[in-house]
């Protein structure tokens, strides 16, 4: 029906591997609304867990964040704790007392200048992470690797995980989201993805994985970030700012979720 | 990107593109119509054709099956881009390439009768050696009865089988697994031409297709959480074109095409009210659910002013049951078709047009414009964050909305002599407004390009040497770049305000090709063709993309990648 597109892609992989080039371009950049960025997390580890505010800036600054540090940050849970949470630095929120059980809903409300947003999140119930396995597979003659994280997903439909990967000490940026849209009830079996360009798993490295139970809300932030991959015919989805579970215009996360993480090492 | 054309065109006859108003036999699509016929073969002698090039060849062979009863073609491409990547012990297992066959047949049964054969099979093959693999395919089937009834009446009857199918596979150690779609069609046609006086030639028939549309359904380690199957749909549409000549100036072309789309049975469908799942239907297989019927009214009128000008308004609304819907901004095999179900309706465009045509120096150049507007209804979308591929069920996740476009064609065209060739501007806007995408106001479609020139030239020095050049020039597609950024979990995310508000650098490129005709010999015709594909080197952006500066990570860096620059080609064609 449309055969002639995927000369498209032929044509992408031909000339990646031969004649593509890139370049550094300027753009004219048009004004940013600056936005209020919370990134909270609860998980199943002991406390105190953090809240971070800072403020969005134009595409043309250098990364430098503005922290926000006159904010007050609350989260309470259904159970009738409520956390006022204390300021430390950079914008950083300590909580005093709350902790992180499975099943639980977190509320999470924040004030800047007068503004409110509010979250919530329930911890999903914790997946156990088995282990880890190695999968090797020749292209091109040479042995590449790939991570296997062994877990058994449970019957019911709706689990969403997140895995991060570290490769010896260089965290892999990629996003590693899986959703039992895919072998619901199974052991899994899917790799991770590889990790980002200018890495690669060889011989002797050591992996380390964290493993996170999420839920829909932060499936969805996750996934919609790892779809972007620019703009063009040779991108990925049209961009937006990824769905999030906060109301009131903020940008950012408030998840609620486990933490697990294993170690292997790559043999020779 | 134009470099491998989709036809073969040894195995073609002609090729017409029918923009926006097309007469009532044609239907099912709301976008231009390419009407391509296939050559017939020749009946009385054997002639090969065929090209020799760098990157892909061709053959095809025609000739009588019995002399003046009957022929055949048979015409074939691959290309090889692979053959140099085995040659690279680094690219070695890589697996590129493309080919297809067309075949046709045809015999004459006596004056009144005639019967067509004809088959096409195309396949994409892209991998890496066992590990992974793409592969699309495309395999039609025709037979055609041509049938005189009187010297009035004539009747085409098809029936037409197609398969368009592509599986991904994955195989790296212990993964091992397919994603498979595809759609099968069955269709049956039959068409009806009544030359019934000098002034008045009509066209009527009907149409019927089985829709077969299987998503993409995973298979091996991996599989899908909630079974997936394929959903059929029944097509129906009848027709009735009247072309009608009033007058040596005035001519009309009207009709209608009433188009029905009925759900058939076999699967569940869900009702969705915004996100709200309101109810499912379980419809019992080749049992029906909701038809859709649509009139489509068609409706062409010529003007001729004097001998070498005339005008022309047309309207039509056309129909469209089936659905793209596509993961990423490029064409990929991640791509869905969707049929009309209880939550998608059937796409509707509406075109309106008028043109002015105008010949100068006895028809050597001709001058056209032309100005369009056309509105479509109930166009698709989907969520932000959706994995059509693995969702249980895409329409869970669908959105829905209008589109507009409009815009002014103006054409300049020389025929005959040394240079011929023509120079093309467009002038256009398209727009989408859905709602729960850019907060429900009009945006850019991805394809919305202000400006479009193209150029084609031809200049033949002499009965051997010819030259010829083509230039496009296009406003970048529509696309949307950050503004702003934040870190979160130590990472650069970038902030986005509006859809499609930003453009991708212009493209522009000029391509040459000399050719070079030995007509000497007595039965044998040869070519030499020599093109560079961007002379000028052009790089033109394929994507954009942001990321942190690996010198400096405080800065942000934007990154255009731009696909090949020169490509030259030589093809020896040979035709005995």
């Amino acid at each position: 029906m449309k055969l002639h597109f995927n000369i498209v892609i032929y044509l992408y992989c031909l000339i990646m591997l031969f004649t593509s080039c890139d370049k550094i371009i300027t753009l004219p950049f048009t004004d940013n609304d600056s936005r209020v960025i919370i990134e909270a997390n609860i998980t199943d580890q002991s406390g105190p867990y953090i809240v971070k505010l800072s403020r969005s800036i134009n595409i043309d600054q250098s990364n430098i964040y503005p922290v926000v540090d006159n904010g007050t940050v609350i989260i309470s849970d259904n159970t009738g704790v409520k956390d006022t949470l204390k300021y430390s630095s950079v914008g950083i929120y300590k909580t005093k007392l709350i902790r992180g059980v499975y099943g639980r809903t977190y509320s999470l409300e924040v004030t800047v200048d007068g503004k409110k947003y509010t979250a919530q999140s329930t911890m999903p119930d914790k997946v156990n992470l088995d282990s880890l396995r190695i999968n090797t597979f020749p292209i091109n003659g040479k042995n590449q690797y790939s991570i296997i994280p062994v877990f058994t997903d449970p019957l019911e439909l709706g689990n969403s995980y997140r895995f991060i990967q570290q490769i010896n000490d260089t965290l892999d940026n990629n996003y590693n989201i899986f959703n039992d849209n895919l072998n619901n009830g199974k052991i899994n079996q899917r790799p991770l993805g590889p990790p980002k360009k200018d890495i690669s798993i060889k011989n002797f490295d050591i992996i380390t994985v964290e493993m996170q139970c999420i839920t829909t809300s932060a499936q969805l932030y996750y996934f919609t970030l790892s779809q972007q991959s620019g703009a063009g015919p040779g991108g990925g989805t049209a961009p937006t700012n990824p769905p999030n579970n906060i109301v009131g215009g903020a940008l950012g996360l408030f998840s609620a979720h486990t933490s697990q993480t294993k170690t292997i090492r790559i043999p020779n | 990107m134009g470099f491998f054309s989709t036809f073969n065109s040894d195995a073609i006859k002609d090729a017409t593109l029918i923009k926006g108003n097309a007469p009532a036999q044609y239907g099912g699509r709301l976008s231009s119509v390419l009407d391509v016929k296939m050559k017939e073969g020749n009946n009385k002698n054997y002639t090969v054709n065929g090209g020799l090039g760098l990157i892909s060849s061709r053959l095809s062979i025609e000739g009588p099956i019995q002399e003046d009863k009957s022929s055949f073609i048979l015409s074939g491409r691959r290309t090889y881009a692979d053959v140099f990547l085995k040659a690279s012990d680094k690219f070695k297992d890589n697996i590129l390439y493309f080919y297809d066959f067309n075949a046709k047949a045809n015999y004459i049964i006596n004056e009144k009768n005639r019967i067509y054969f004809s088959g096409y099979f195309g396949k994409d093959e892209l991998g890496l050696g066992s590990s992974f693999g793409i592969n699309w395919g495309n395999k039609t089937g025709t037979v055609r009865w041509n049938r005189v009834i009187n010297n009035k009446l004539f009747l085409n009857t098809s029936f037409i089988y197609s398969d368009y199918s592509y599986t991904v596979g994955l195989k790296n150690g212990e993964t091992n697994f397919n994603v498979n779609s595809n759609i099968k069609d069955a269709n049956i046609k039959q068409d009806y031409t009544f030359y019934m006086n000098p002034k008045n030639t009509i066209r009527f028939g009907f149409n019927s297709i089985l829709h077969t549309i299987t998503p993409s359904i995973f298979s091996g380690t991996v599989n899908n959480s909630v079974n997936k199957v394929g959903r059929n749909g029944l097509e129906n549409a009848v027709y009735f074109n009247n072309n009608f000549k009033a007058n040596q100036q005035l001519t009309f072309d009207y009709g209608f095409r009433a188009s029905a789309y009925s759900i058939m049975g076999g699967d569940v469908y869900n009702l969705y009210n915004g996100n709200e799942k309101t109810s499912s239907i379980l419809l019992q297989k080749n049992s029906f659910g909701k038809t859709y019927l649509n009139l489509e009214p068609r409706f062409t009128s010529n003007y001729r002013i004097n001998d070498f000008s005339s005008v022309k308004i047309a309207y039509a609304r056309n129909v469209q049951h089936l659905h793209l819907l596509s993961n990423s901004t490029a064409s990929s095999p991640s791509d869905q078709w969707i049929g009309d179900s209880y939550n998608i309706r059937p796409e509707l465009a509406d075109q309106t047009s008028i043109g002015y045509t105008r010949n100068l120096k006895n028809n050597t150049y001709e001058l056209g414009a032309e100005l369009y507007y056309k509105e479509m209804q109930n166009q698709l979308d989907y969520k932000d964050g959706t994995n059509i591929n693995t969702i249980a069920d895409v329409e869970s996740a669908l959105l829905y909305g209008i589109g507009r476009a409009y815009g002014f064609e103006l054409l300049a065209k020389k025929k005959t002599g040394i240079l011929s060739g023509w120079i093309s501007y467009t002038l256009s806007k398209t727009e989408r407004k859905i709602e729960g995408i850019n907060g429900g106001n009009w945006y850019n479609a991805k394809q919305d390009r202000t400006h479009d020139i193209s150029i084609v030239t031809i200049v033949e020095l002499n009965p051997k040497w010819s030259v010829s050049g083509v230039f496009v020039y296009n406003t970048g597609n529509a696309v949307t770049f950050p503004t702003g950024k934040y870190s979160l979990g130590g990472q650069t995310i970038y902030q986005y305000a509006n859809r499609n508000t930003n453009r991708m650098p212009t493209y522009h490129r000029l391509d040459l090709s000399v050719t070079y005709e030995n007509r000497d010999r007595k039965k044998h015709e040869t070519s030499w063709n020599f093109s560079l594909y961007n002379v000028y080197g052009r790089e033109n952006a394929y994507r954009i993309s942001f990321q942190d500066d690996p010198l400096d990570n405080t800065k942000t860096q934007i990154v255009q990648t731009a696909l090949f620059r020169w490509v030259p080609s030589v093809t020896y064609n040979f035709k005995f």
